[in-house]
């Protein structure tokens, strides 16, 4: 490739990505996915259909000239763009995804625009990067007037949430996730790793890697993007689960009702039991979108086994799905049998 | 998705490669009144133009090392702003008049094609690709200062508020132009206008700079090439503008007409035009794709091209009208 030909090695990639439930009543056909994520009229959007329904809109850029954030202090300037593009998962789950990669030096002043505009997603430093202090600051957060890649994705997810394709009548309650990543270099010779996974307050996640040079920014983001969908998987269902007082009869107090309700069989719907009305929106609209690595690059796929490993993503989320499977027979079982079967 | 047994197409991006020369050579860029100013004024424009012509041939050829450098030449003619007579009228004068300068022209495109190229709306898609330069402190927020259907080379002087402006009676802050070398040349574009009825008129420059960017071969539509060349089988030229194919193949063996590098020699009342065409292409995000395919076909080939888009193009200004 020409414009990387001479390109210094690349040592930080960073990125956040928003996870939200798209907020209609339906899920999106391909069609309608493809319309809401066309952000460029002369781009085609990536619409694929194994192994689950899944369109990526094309990626847009955002020019930055700024400090990056650091942890210790150390103020380096960097310009170029941001790349951030947006994904709808079985037309139920919205993701925007910003990101950018940064060389290890760049010139010490700035080039013309169009020297930046061929090297999308790639900021260069004035000077010399100190990679790690800078990772440690973009997972903290920077300071303000530091670039920030959450805003990045943050526009363009306010951008896509006023589409008039959007009903706004979400039929579950759900809150979005922020994941915040760097991937950082592994030793030469190591295969690439997940050294922290954090779950932080405020619907925040911080991911940080180590990968092979050269591993592709865009792969990155995609693995990314796969490690924020499942987490706000697990997230959202522990919280259904969470709001439920189980065993409770019908008319309990359950889980907070969404804005709307849910869709109902016309005579059916009032008599159903309050544990019945808050998980059947779990099963219609989140069940099945559980697919780690559906779309992670081969080199990256392995670092889903650490978190298989500890704490056990799909474990917890088998158990999460057989709990509700099980309060769902439960229910479907007439209620003077449950009530003696559940006595002490 | 790095699958090879497994493949889905619509799931992976593609992109349509060109034919590439070395240069585009442009012989001109004439707007109805060149023409309505009668023949002798064509005649003058290519003779001034030959000379220059000439000189970018031998330059093509100096950067191809002693290669025979593929050289296409191309003339555009203004059918947006203005209609005037007729293809059949017209075009077989204008073939006359280079043909007298020595000069031949292989490709001929018309500006309408430039703003729509048969279904294809090429202009509105390129100012989709729009990507402004940023101001220093440009940490994320869109630019503020982001006037619609306006492209600047810095930064706007700040508009005084009303009750601002009260109290400081008009204290005028200068633009500035963002890769200035301590003093300013500050230029914002106008890219298109709306008229009442919502029609919009691309601007001279935008058009421009969509041409050259078709030059380069670099504009795509979902992947495919846009404003390719027809081929020319009729034995004359249509009565209507409209006939004529936007981008017409005149000379069948001619190189390719998209390059990696355009050169367009025009008189210098073309100047602030193409000024504005350079701040236009270098806040422009061309298809990654296009990109690499000329670049790596330029190494197969070890030629230089410029990494950035407004470096490959360059001109003759010559005096005159």
């Amino acid at each position: 490739m020409g414009p990387a030909k001479t390109a210094p090695r690349v040592v930080l990639a960073c990125g956040e990505v928003r996870t939200s439930l798209l907020p209609a009543l339906q899920a999106l056909d391909s069609r309608a996915a493809a319309q809401l994520l066309g952000l460029r009229a002369d781009e085609r959007v990536l619409l694929s259909e194994r192994p689950n329904l899944y369109g990526r809109s094309p990626d847009t850029l955002t020019g930055v000239d700024c400090p990056l954030p650091s942890a210790n202090g150390a103020r380096v300037r960097v310009v170029g763009t941001v790349a951030a593009r947006a994904a709808l998962t079985e037309g139920r789950l919205l993701q925007a995804s910003a990101y950018f990669m940064v060389p290890a030096t760049g010139p010490d002043h700035r080039r013309p625009w169009g020297h930046y505009l061929v090297r999308p997603g790639v900021v260069e430093p004035l000077g010399k990067l100190p990679h790690e202090a800078v990772a440690e600051g973009v997972l903290n957060g920077g300071r303000h007037g530091d670039l920030d890649v959450g805003l990045i994705a943050d526009g363009l997810h306010t951008r896509l949430l006023r589409h008039p394709l959007l009903d706004h009548r979400p039929p579950l309650r759900s809150r979005p996730t922020r994941l915040r990543w760097v991937a950082l270099p592994a030793e030469p010779g190591a295969g690439p790793s997940i050294e922290r996974f954090t779950l932080a307050e405020d619907e925040l996640r911080t991911v940080r890697l180590r990968v092979p040079e050269g591993t592709p920014g865009e792969g990155l983001a995609g693995l990314c993007d796969d490690l924020a969908l499942h987490d706000w998987l697990l997230t959202t269902v522990v919280r259904i689960l969470d709001g439920i007082r189980l065993g409770a009869g019908a008319g309990a107090a359950g889980a907070p009702p969404a804005r709307q309700r849910p869709r109902q069989r016309p005579g059916a719907g009032e008599e159903l039991p309050a544990v019945v009305r808050a998980l059947r929106p779990a099963v219609d609209h989140l069940l099945h979108l559980w697919m780690p690595r559906a779309r992670v690059t081969q080199e990256l796929a392995p670092l889903w086994d650490a978190l298989e490993e500890r704490p056990g993503f799909t474990r917890q989320w088998q158990t999460l799905v057989q709990r509700i499977r099980d309060q769902l027979t439960l229910h479907a079982i007439p209620s003077p049998h449950r009530e003696t079967d559940m006595g002490p | 998705m790095t699958d090879a047994v497994f493949r889905e197409t619509t799931a992976e991006p593609r992109t349509q490669a060109v034919p590439l020369s070395h240069l585009s050579l442009e012989l001109g860029h004439l707007y109805m009144e060149d023409f309505e100013a009668g023949p002798e004024h064509l005649r003058r424009h290519f003779a001034q133009v030959r000379p220059w012509a000439d000189a970018a041939r031998a330059a093509a050829a100096d950067r191809t090392g002693g290669k025979r450098p593929r050289i296409s030449t191309c003339f555009l003619i203004d059918d947006y702003f203005t209609r005037f007579s007729s293809p059949a009228e017209l075009v077989p004068l204008l073939l006359a008049e280079a043909d007298r300068a020595g000069l031949a022209v292989d490709y001929l495109a018309r500006e309408s094609g430039c703003a729509v190229a048969g279904k294809v709306p090429v202009a509105e898609a390129v100012a989709g690709r729009l990507v402004e330069e940023p101001p220093p402190g440009s940490y994320g927020l869109r630019p503020p200062a982001a006037q619609t259907g306006w492209l600047a080379n810095g930064e706007r002087s700040p508009v005084a508020r009303a009750p601002q402006a009260m109290r400081e009676a008009a204290v005028w802050q200068p633009p500035k132009e963002t890769a200035s070398r301590r003093h300013s040349v500050f230029l914002d574009v106008e890219l298109w206008s709306d008229a009442p009825d919502g029609q919009r008129t691309w601007s001279c420059p935008f058009l421009a700079a969509v041409w050259q960017l078709a030059r380069l071969g670099l504009l795509r539509t979902e992947g495919e090439a846009v404003l390719e060349p027809q081929p020319h089988t009729a034995d004359g030229f249509p009565e209507d503008w409209d006939e004529l194919p936007p981008l017409l193949r005149l000379n069948p063996r001619a190189d390719p007409f998209a390059a990696y590098r355009t050169c367009s020699v025009v008189p210098n009342r073309f100047l602030p035009v193409e000024h504005a065409v350079r701040v236009i292409l270098d806040q422009t995000e061309v298809d990654p794709e296009a990109l690499g395919q000329a670049a790596r076909r330029s190494a197969g080939e070890k030629v230089a091209v410029p990494d950035s888009v407004a470096d490959r193009v360059s001109y003759v200004f010559y005096a005159g009208p």
